[in-house]
């Protein structure tokens, strides 16, 4: 049960960090694999605070 | 002074003269609904001064204000819950005119910068401006309705 939640999450995560990623890529002006690098550890911040704030509104 | 331009000074005119004659009188949820729109009107014209001037960057000011503009508006929304006391009158006429306002200008900047990344940022823009200006107008007509359900939180 514990570890069926826990691959929930991760999972919520790595969907938040992935659109998160998609739309760094689309508003940043000029791709490269820096842009890139820090686009997906700026995304993997904003997943985590965003899976954070639902838990937090949903009150689980 | 090209077509761009004039564009965007004729909707910075005949947009901003409107919000500044509203949220200068009026009601409380009045004026609150004409510092969202004129929010929405700065932004608009930002996309078209990006494209007026072939300065892209502008595009980028526009995406901050699409966001702050509507969020400015649901923290008024919030603190003034208790003072809102009566419905917009011209609240969803005007954000039914923010919103056809968007399209033509989200329209005529992609058909300028043509398909690719810029486009679909442009796109991303003018949803963002449009959905959040949906929201911002539903919460503040059910603002004056809910005042003591927020107050016993």
């Amino acid at each position: 049960m514990r570890r069926g939640r826990l691959g929930a999450t991760v999972a919520e995560i790595l969907v938040w960090q992935v659109a998160l990623s998609v739309l760094w890529l689309v508003l940043i002006s000029t791709v490269d694999p820096l842009e890139l690098f820090v686009g997906l550890g700026c995304a993997l911040v904003g997943a985590v605070a965003a899976v954070a704030a639902r838990r937090a509104v949903s009150g689980r | 002074m090209n077509a761009w331009l004039v564009c965007a000074s004729l909707l910075l005119v005949a947009g901003l003269l409107p919000v500044v004659w509203g949220t200068a009188r009026g009601p409380l949820g009045h004026r609150v609904v004409a510092q969202n729109c004129g929010t929405s009107v700065v932004c608009l014209v930002m996309l078209l001064l990006a494209q007026g001037y072939e300065r892209p960057a502008y595009t980028d000011l526009a995406l901050v204000l699409a966001v702050l503009g509507p969020v400015g508006t649901l923290v008024f929304a919030r603190l003034l819950s208790g003072e809102l006391d009566e419905e917009p009158r011209w609240g969803r006429a005007v954000t039914a005119l923010t919103v056809a306002a968007t399209a033509p200008v989200v329209i005529a900047s992609c058909a300028a910068t043509g398909p690719g990344r810029a486009a679909v940022k442009v796109v991303f823009i003018g949803v963002l401006l449009a959905a959040g200006n949906v929201i911002a107008s539903r919460t503040l007509s059910g603002a004056h309705r809910n005042p003591t359900e927020t107050r016993y939180d």
